[in-house]
């Protein structure tokens, strides 16, 4: 699986080589070298397992639990937590509530148009910022301020300008087609509207990796397109895209796992509504487990979104290094 | 015959890209400014058709609100001391992690970095039911460590990535005289690697500390009370009774908002460095 990704791992092989050169083949008749390795392999592990250990506490030992908690009764009294007999209940709970299936649906929506919007004007964007000369580090900078912002932060800023009454776009509306839309109180507006805070705040992020993307084409691929006679739209299509492939793959992938678990923005900005319009499926666990405090309704929420994000995970990677493979025999 | 040479001249500032960059500042600033304006606005006009681009009758009283009575000065101590002890401590433990992965002969490195890779962007919701009970069988909840642990554990993953791929492009012939020198790794690791590995602390810190500063659902579940709040819970739940208080949320929100806005500004090349050449998350 770490083969999958290329652009980190291709640099792995030739530290391990170089490493065992280093320590693993000492000069013949030499003992030191040998137990200078054994203690810097000892000493790797006693540096590594604090860290891993302390992540390994909070993420994997908290997702077995809450694959415990999801078969069992659970009920939580003064003396804590009880847990009762196994039962497959929260999950049928889960499977046959249509909020559920709606919620799912919502975030899936989301995340596929709030990506690819990004990933369009992020590309635009880094096509214009590498065109740039001296300005382009400025509005580099510029462009960081929004990715910074605190979520939360965001989506009050942009409640007070979709409010229906004196917001700035609603105003912006009402000049350019004469009517006044509630952007927050109708289902459809409400869900662009989170697409649009969600892209506003995220594309820099995008264009600043597609950018360094671009520069990382070398420019001679360039020079032999238009020896070819490829005129720019054609050189955009069949030599800067291809060669974007593996950076922005990744990048994708993280934006997607991170649309998926959105939770700030519809909290703050519709409070999942109008109704349970823009309800992901993080707010639905959190109201599963702070309203109807089901803790095992909620740990079912939580295994099978960690099995959804695990899977797509697992398939685009599958997917992404597929294209590789075939670029490569290209 | 003289319209060639002022046209290219014009040509030169007028023209797509330059007009394209203007349009990406603008998009990504003009709601910030709204923000910042709004912040300086009176109730009236803070809620006027049309809106106004600058405060007419500008006023500090949504500061004055923001600070006395709803308290922001004191989510915001509650936000430094999380967000700092916790970058300290993922900065150390990511460090020595990071030095292990690229340089010391580990078994089954590539496992735990692809496993790492996976976890640091691991959505919270799936870890939020666990976390609480476990939280609250340990009293942790409503208490600094209570978001400190986990944002440790939450963003050491990406920490790792940044300082591991930072460190393997250090040349080794430093290190491996401090080793034939006698040194041992400990000593290697904090006398020669650490000065060098500052570009990749800064990455690493600046993340850390942006990711910690600005985590809701955690510090919404975990710190809900009011004493142990911190600023995102807080603007989130700056209500009254009767209509949003935007010009108080966006004070609260300037005074949120300065300490990243700086740290990214004056870090920039490491957080474009962190985006591009660490792992690339958002």
């Amino acid at each position: 699986m770490s083969s999958a990704l290329p652009t980190r791992t291709s640099k792995t092989p030739a530290e391990g080589g170089d490493g065992r050169a280093r320590t693993g083949a000492p000069p013949p008749g030499s003992a030191r070298p040998g137990s200078v390795a054994r203690r810097r392999a000892r000493a790797g592990w006693f540096f590594a397992s604090p860290a891993l250990l302390v992540v390994a506490a909070v993420t994997v030992f908290p997702v077995l639990f809450s694959l415990v908690l999801s078969f069992c009764e659970v009920r939580l009294d003064y003396g804590g937590l009880r847990l009762g007999s196994p039962t497959l209940g929260h999950y049928e709970a889960l499977l046959t509530h249509p909020e559920w299936y709606r919620a799912l649906a919502f975030t899936l929506g989301f995340t596929v148009v709030s990506v690819f919007a990004e990933l369009v004007l992020g590309t635009l964007v880094a096509l214009v910022l590498e065109r740039l000369g001296a300005a382009r580090g400025w509005i580099l900078a510029l462009l960081l301020l929004p990715w910074a912002l605190i979520n939360v932060i965001a989506a009050q800023l942009w409640s007070y300008l979709f409010n229906g009454t004196y917001g700035a776009v609603g105003w912006l509306c009402e000049q350019l087609f004469g009517t006044q839309p509630d952007i927050l109180g109708e289902p459809v507006p409400a869900m662009a509207a989170m697409v649009v805070v969600d892209v506003w705040k995220t594309t820099p992020f995008v264009a600043i990796v597609v950018l360094a993307g671009l520069m990382l084409i070398p420019g001679d691929v360039y020079e032999a397109a238009e020896i070819d006679g490829a005129g720019p739209w054609t050189t955009f299509w069949k030599v800067t895209l291809p060669q974007l492939r593996p950076i922005v793959a990744i990048a994708v992938l993280f934006r997607i796992l991170q649309a998926f678990g959105i939770f700030d923005l519809p909290f703050v900005l519709t409070q999942g509504g109008p109704g349970t319009a823009t309800q992901s499926v993080a707010i639905l666990g959190y109201r599963i487990l702070f309203q109807n405090l089901d803790f095992g309704g909620g740990a079912a929420v939580a295994v099978t979104t960690a099995v959804i994000v695990m899977g797509c995970c697992l398939l685009f990677l599958r997917v992404f290094r597929a294209h590789v493979d075939e670029e490569g025999r290209a | 015959m003289s319209r060639h040479i002022p046209r290219t001249g014009v040509r030169r500032y007028v023209n797509v890209v330059n007009l394209g960059g203007l349009l990406i500042a603008g998009c990504a600033t003009l709601p910030l400014v709204w923000m910042a304006s709004a912040s300086f606005k009176g109730p009236g006009e803070i809620s006027a058709t049309p809106p106004s681009l600058l405060p007419e009758d500008p006023t500090l009283g949504n500061y004055e609100t923001a600070f006395v009575r709803n308290g922001i000065g004191h989510y915001f101590l509650n936000s430094v001391v999380v967000a700092c002890v916790s970058t300290v401590l993922i900065l150390s433990l990511a460090f020595f992690a990071g030095y292990a992965l690229a340089r010391l002969p580990l078994r089954g490195r590539g496992a735990v970095m692809t496993a790492l890779l996976m976890l640091s962007v691991f959505p919270p919701i799936a870890l939020l039911v666990p976390l609480f009970l476990m939280e609250r069988q340990a009293g942790l909840l409503n208490s600094y460590p209570g978001l400190i642990v986990p944002y440790v554990a939450l963003n050491l993953p990406f920490a790792i990535w940044i300082m591991r791929n930072y460190l393997s492009g250090i040349p080794g012939e430093l290190e491996e005289a401090a080793v034939v020198d006698g040194a041992g790794p400990l000593r290697t690791a904090v006398t020669v690697i650490l000065p060098l590995a500052r570009p990749g602390l800064f990455t690493a810190g600046v993340f850390a500390f942006t990711a910690t500063w600005s985590e809701f659902l955690l510090a919404l579940t975990f710190n809900g009370s009011d004493d142990r709040r911190t600023v995102s819970v807080g603007i989130a739940l700056f209500t009254s009774q009767y209509q949003v208080p935007y010009g108080v949320i966006f004070a609260g929100a300037m005074v949120a908002t300065v300490p990243i806005a700086v740290l990214v500004l004056v870090f920039r090349r490491s957080v474009v460095s962190g985006m591009t050449t660490g792992a690339v998350k958002g």
